[in-house]
């Protein structure tokens, strides 16, 4: 149940673009080159301060918001620049236009002129542009890498422009006026050309064209962004390798292209691309540390250790364990080397979870919480709190004291805006409360999570929602909702599941394990042995505690007794060893289930008695109601109903409350049962009143078993109601029940086990 | 065309060493009137090499079409200003010419006014991400034209050739290929369209599948991309053959032949060949990298001295002049000089794949890592398949003590040579660092089933089992160790020798060899470092001896001399990459 919990942090490989949970992938160094669409934005400031004081204030307004966009955007095409302008003030836009004109059409001269008067908006006493300003500061990168430049490149940048300003005009002139008469050559030279572009517009498409420094940027960290938060919006693994091997083909020292392929090749498990991708990447990344003077040996230094790092994570991601510890030894031994702690940090967070793959070991853990808080590292902090929680968790600690641990972890990434990790912890308060067996809190947790607007959402506008926190949480929620019997609801989010997580991505076994164990579920329910015995070896694949499990709960129906209980007791020994506690409770149920099945109730008493004592103690409340649901039975049977009523009724709020609506049935269900056999002894009047009340009891239960559409239980709730009625001597309703009763036997075959002696 | 009347020769044919000839003096000419100079080099180098024609059998000069004689002022006039590299003025005056040889240069004068732009444009780009993007503008239109007139099937050998050329610039490798195939059909004699197919094709898989023309032109493609497939027991076959064919004066073969000799790494031939190759044709540079290479491994710094000064006496401003200069230097260790030498070669070339590499090599002895990782970067960038810069980046990381982190280079560096003994070393001995002691088993013992080059990794085996405490197979391989010095009969004392010798006297002691103990103790007598402990087990031998029974005194002979040496001393000589764990790449 909580096990989906225990992937989360697997999740959070760290890497060079990510500080503490947030991708900055703008890593470049920050140098302004003179571009066409910049000139355009120079034309657009000057002619803003030239309009000045004409200018409506809507339309000033209108301007000043549009302008950081496009001050920091990437280049883009005339036409756009000027639809945006025309948004906001359409005589602006014709003045920019025109302007632009005269300089295309003019000669070099007039560009020059252009720039040397760019410099006058700071002069005089009261200048138009503050030099700090966003804008003067843009102004002045300008000037100064125009004056940059060469005197042939000054003459490229104006052919640029050119260039720049006649696409944009011949777009228009298709649009407009293709009646405008051309002399013959001048036609002809036309198809020429049109001909000549014909056969390479395919490749074209294909590649289609370089990127400028900026765009290539920004294309990056969205693409990086969007592979953090919501894989399937970004591009296809395909296609964005096409786009990085065109960036990198034109420029190979864009290193962060490397990465990105990385994690692209991670995408779709490529462990060879994408080691070579990551290798590559810190080969890059270690001689642009070297080559910038303001890091210096310290950056090339920090940038190996990183590398070594990342290769234990990759390793790890891919199940190399072995490999990973490697690794990971090596990056330790140059952080302690060169007194990183900040590194030695990381290193110590993976070393647990590499460590955690062989044996649980909190004393790394605690140790890393506390170094990473002093060392100011709030992310590694929480996320090692949140380890520790859930490890805790498993180990039966105080429930309050972990909620309260995670509460204070709660307001540290609020603090900072840590929104990943708030995912994380809300996915996590949903998997323990499940795990304590309080379904309406998990539900809630659940609700909240996906209700919420994540913080990114301010910031990218992208929703973060295909981490593993989602994937957790939803799966919890469509199981919740299979329980309650809302197959068509669940049936919903798994669909939903799988368009957000396609098959081949890396949350998708979670959702591929919880849809098989709902549809085992209501194998079960339905008595299709069959059906479910097929599910059990899918689930193996995915978990292989759970299969075996599910496969002695197959045999069990089957009634292959010595087998199930064989195979029950090796599992057993398993979880204890790996105090796997849930399923040490579970196996001691079906064990006991087992004894009493063969009418061994003495036998069985002892075993319920036992995982009573583990549920109690690891506070896993439904299980310890489930527990006592079955030691009633046995009570029962064994001739002491007023005995099982007085324990009965200490399981049977929590069950109502939280419980699988076939389990609230099978409550009821015995309720009445004890009811009925402690009415034997009393007076006649209250011997009446407790087998109505009994009825009603009955009445309950049916409705839940209609609910999951049990049809055995339902059976045997009508002979047995049948029989009360006949026993109160109401006839009517007595053959209403034998008739019922009779629809089902002939639809059921009939099976060994006695009508009333089993539960469940 | 006069080339199609004339009849080439089939493959392997080489009866007709006279026709042969006129048709490579036929070809230099032609290939000299449309500026294709290294073809019409390769030509002429290789006419040279054959006997000499009388006058009467001399091939007469092309005859000149109706068309040829109508363009001839714009042609001569044009190729001039080609010659002196006025390729758009060239270009301007052969507009409209219609005979095959002026539209040739003129579609070559466009291309190549567009390369040499491209490569003044890198200099002054407008943005980092721009310098990338520089390309030759005039590719797209002259493809456009040659693909018309391939289509009308009106393009002759040199026009296919240089369409084929314009493809491969655009990327369009696969249908460069059947281009340039297509153009040593249509004229088997022009070297320059074989010699692009080499660099297009990239194993010999690729090769089986090409339908070449089936002229005596073959076999030097053959031998040719052979040597670059690093196939080179083939490559000296068909050198051999084509030198028994009577091409044995040629210097472009015995230049090949002696590259091909370096990369298998046999050194004494290369350099005799070498050598021989420069009393012929003292004044050439190319290839002498190489051969400075071979000196440099050799440490014969007065030769590596003269070759360098002598061929900066003839040119200094030539690659390989930069190349051996580096060379020079770096024996001297004088690094930074090196350094700046290769630098300067990369200038004269940035597409000189070795300079990169070597200077990586020079960062690395300058301890400048991250200046050496960047350079075996660009190598590998130029070529993926540079071992030794993969080797290279592998050491760089070595030396940062990230022994985990360079197994992934090295193991490329093996993968790329396969039966290279010293990747498999520097493997094992990263393994051995991390303590996978049976993956660095593994790789000591390939190393020295391959022919270990520097007789390294049986000792370090041996010391792996010794410290596994499998003294068996320690002593093994201390065996075959001693076994293999002493059959090279090397005169350079081997470090290790010593070492195994006290191991092994020590081994047979505990055993109660007493016989094999003191022949090997004394042994060890003749080393300084084990001298004092040889006489200690000698003394201790003889004791226990003659507290036990006399033994025979006839002493066999000593097991360890190359009678009994074994039989897979061979290297096996193409192996497959070793599958060192088959979870990592």
């Amino acid at each position: 149940m909580a096990g989906g919990a225990g992937a989360v942090h697997e999740s959070l490989y760290f890497n060079p673009m990510l500080t503490n949970g947030v991708v900055h992938a703008n890593v470049f160094g920050v140098r302004d080159w003179v571009t066409p669409h910049k000139m355009a934005l120079l034309v657009l400031l000057s002619e803003l301060g030239r309009a000045g004081p004409q200018l409506g204030l809507l339309e000033r307004r209108r301007l000043n918001r549009l302008l950081p966009p496009l001050l920091q955007g990437p280049d883009m095409a005339l036409s756009r620049l000027r639809k945006a302008i025309e948004e906001c003030c359409p005589q602006l836009a014709g003045s920019v236009h025109i302007r632009l004109k005269l300089m295309a059409e003019g000669e070099l001269k007039d560009m020059e002129q252009f720039f040397d008067d760019l410099s006058d908006s700071f002069s005089g006493t009261e200048p138009e542009v503050h030099k700090t300003s966003v804008v003067g500061l843009f102004l002045r990168h300008m000037i100064l890498a125009y004056n940059k430049l060469s005197f042939s490149q000054v003459y490229k940048l104006y052919t640029a422009l050119q260039q720049y300003f006649h696409k944009d005009e011949k777009k228009d002139g298709a649009d407009e006026n293709e009646m405008e008469l051309t002399n013959p050559e001048e036609l002809d030279g036309k198809m020429e050309k049109e001909e000549l572009d014909g056969p390479l517009r395919e490749e074209e498409m294909a590649c289609s064209g370089p990127l400028s420094q900026k765009q290539a940027e920004y294309f990056l960290s969205q693409q990086a962004s969007l592979l953090k938060n919501d894989e399937t919006k970004a591009l296809a693994p395909a296609s964005l390798q096409k786009e990085l091997n065109n960036l990198l083909k034109f420029n190979p020292d864009f290193a962060e292209a490397h990465y990105l392929s990385y994690l692209n090749n991670l995408r779709v498990q490529d462990v060879f691309s994408s080691t070579h991708s990551l290798l590559h990447y810190f080969d890059r990344l270690i001689l642009t540390g070297a080559e910038s003077k303001s890091n210096g040996d310290e950056g090339y230094g920090r940038s190996l250790r990183y590398a070594a790092l990342n290769l234990a994570a990759l390793h790890c991601r891919f199940g190399h364990y072995q490999q990973a510890e490697l690794a990971l030894q090596e990056a330790i031994r140059i952080a302690q080397e060169s007194n990183d702690h900040v590194c030695l940090q990381h290193c110590l967070s993976w070393l647990y979870i590499l460590e955690q793959k062989i044996f649980d070991s909190c004393v790394l853990l605690e140790h890393s919480v506390n170094k990473s808080l002093h060392f100011g590292l709030p992310y590694l902090a929480s996320l090692g709190i949140q380890s520790l929680v859930q490890q805790r968790a498993f180990a039966g600690k105080a429930a309050n004291k972990l909620m309260d641990a995670l509460k204070d972890s709660d307001l540290l990434h609020w603090k900072h805006s840590l929104s990943e990790l708030i995912d994380i912890s809300i996915a996590q308060k949903t998997a323990i409360w499940r795990l304590y067996g309080r379904s309406t809190m998990a539900l809630q947790q659940a609700q909240t999570l996906l209700s919420m607007n994540s913080l990114e959402a301010v910031n990218v506008g992208v929703q973060q929602n295909n981490t593993e926190s989602f994937a957790v949480v939803l799966c919890h929620l469509a199981e919740l909702h299979a329980e309650q019997g809302y197959f068509a609801a669940a049936a919903e989010i798994l669909k939903h599941l799988k368009e957000r997580f396609p098959p081949n991505s890396q949350h998708a076994q979670l959702w591929m394990l919880f849809d098989q164990k709902i549809q085992f579920e209501r194998a079960m329910n339905d008595g299709r042995y069959h059906a479910a015995d097929s599910l059990v070896a899918g689930i193996t694949a995915l978990n292989s505690i759970e299969g075996v499990y599910r496969k002695a709960i197959v045999l069990k129906a089957q009634n292959q007794m010595s087998e199930a209980h064989k195979l029950l007791q090796k599992l057993l020994i398993h979880c204890q060893k790996i105090k796997n506690t849930e399923m040490v409770i579970r196996v001691l149920l079906s064990i006991a289930e087992l004894y009493w099945r063969s009418s061994c109730h003495t036998i069985a008493l002892p075993v319920l008695l036992q995982a009573l004592a583990l549920a109690r103690e690891y506070s896993l409340q439904y299980l310890a109601s489930e527990t006592v649901l079955n030691l009633a039975f046995s009570q029962l049977i064994l001739g002491i109903p007023e005995q099982a009523l007085n324990i009965l009724h200490m399981a049977i709020e929590p069950v109502l409350a939280h419980g699988a609506v076939l389990d609230k049935g099978c409550a009821m269900f015995l309720v009445a049962k004890c009811q009925v056999a402690s009415a034997a002894s009393y007076a006649p009047q209250k011997k009446i009143e407790a087998l109505e009340s009994a009825i009603l009891n009955l009445n309950e239960a049916k409705t839940y078993f209609a609910k999951v559409d049990c049809k055995e239980q339902l059976r045997d709730v009508l002979y047995f109601q049948a029989r009360l009625f006949h026993t109160l001597g109401k006839t009517q309703e007595r053959n209403k029940c034998a008739m019922l009763f009779r629809q089902l036997h002939q639809e059921l075959p009939a099976h060994g086990v006695p009508l009333i002696n089993a539960f469940k | 065309m006069a080339a199609a009347a004339m009849v080439v020769a089939g493959g392997g044919d080489f009866s007709d060493l006279r026709e042969i000839k006129k048709q490579l003096l036929n070809v230099a000419e032609r290939s000299r009137e449309r500026g294709l100079q290294h073809s019409g080099k390769w030509a002429a180098e290789l006419a040279f090499a054959l006997e000499p024609l009388p006058l009467n059998e001399l091939p007469p000069p092309p005859e000149l079409t109706e068309e040829d004689a109508r363009d001839l002022d714009a042609y001569t006039l044009a190729k001039s200003y080609f010659d002196l590299k006025e390729y758009d003025r060239a270009a301007y005056f052969l507009q409209g010419c219609k005979s095959q040889k002026a539209y040739f240069l003129y579609m070559y004068s466009r291309y190549l006014s567009g390369e040499k732009k491209k490569d003044d444009e890198t200099v002054d780009s407008l943005g980092p991400l721009e310098k990338g993007q520089v390309k030759n503008e005039a590719l797209r239109e002259l493809r456009v034209e040659l693909s018309k007139k391939h289509k009308a099937q009106e393009l002759d050998g040199f026009g296919l050739y240089l369409y084929g050329v314009v493809l491969r610039k655009l990327d369009l490798v696969k249908e460069a290929i059947d281009v340039f195939v297509e153009a040593a059909h249509v004229l088997p004699l022009h070297w320059g369209a074989w010699l692009e197919l080499c660099n297009l094709i990239t194993d010999k898989e690729m090769l089986k599948f090409l339908s070449l023309p089936d002229t005596w032109m073959k076999e030097f493609f053959l031998a040719h991309i052979y040597t670059e497939l690093q196939l080179i027991e083939e490559a000296l076959q068909k050198y051999q053959s084509l030198i028994d064919a009577g091409f044995s004066k040629s210097t472009y073969i015995i230049s090949q032949i002696a590259v091909a000799y370096h990369n298998i790494r046999d050194i004494d031939k290369a350099l005799s060949i070498f050598s021989e190759l420069r009393k012929q044709d003292p004044y050439r540079i190319e290839n002498m990298d190489t051969f400075s290479n071979l000196l440099y491994v050799r440490s014969m710094k007065p030769e590596l001295s003269y070759l360098a000064h002598n061929l900066c006496e003839i040119d200094k401003y030539r690659v390989e002049t930069c190349c051996v200069i580096g060379n020079y230097y770096s024996l001297r260790s004088q690094h930074e000089k090196a350094a700046l030498y290769f630098q300067r070669a990369l200038k004269l070339n940035p597409r000189y794949l070795g300079a990169w590499t070597l200077m990586g090599h020079e960062y690395m002895e300058m301890k400048n890592t991250s200046a050496a990782i960047q350079a075996y970067r660009h190598a590998i960038e130029v070529n993926k398949r540079d071992y030794r810069a993969w080797y290279g980046l592998g050491q760089t990381y070595e030396i940062l003590k990230m022994p985990f982190y360079c197994l992934y280079y090295y193991r490329r560096a093996h993968q790329l040579r396969p039966n290279d003994s010293r990747m498999l070393v520097a493997l094992g001995e990263c393994y051995e660092k991390l303590n996978q002691l049976v993956e660095a088993k593994k790789c000591y013992w390939r190393a020295y089933a391959v022919g270990d080059v520097e007789k390294m990794a049986l000792v370090k085996l041996a010391k792996l089992h010794e410290q596994l405490n499998e003294s068996e197979q320690a002593a093994q391989c201390y065996i075959k160790y001693i076994q293999d010095i002493y059959s090279c009969g090397e005169v350079v004392e081997h470090l290790e020798v010593s070492t195994a010798f006290r191991y092994l006297a020590q081994y047979y002691f505990k055993c109660k060899l007493w016989d094999e103990a003191s022949a090997c103790a004394q042994k060890c007598c003749a080393f300084n470092d084990t001298r004092e402990e040889g006489k200690a087990l000698l003394r201790q031998i003889l004791q226990l001896r003659n507290q036990g029974e006399t033994s025979s005194t006839d002493v066999p002979a000593p097991f360890f001399l190359p009678a009994s040496l074994s039989a897979n001393n061979t290297p096996t000589r193409r192996v497959s990459p070793l599958n060192l764990s088959s979870v990592t790449p």
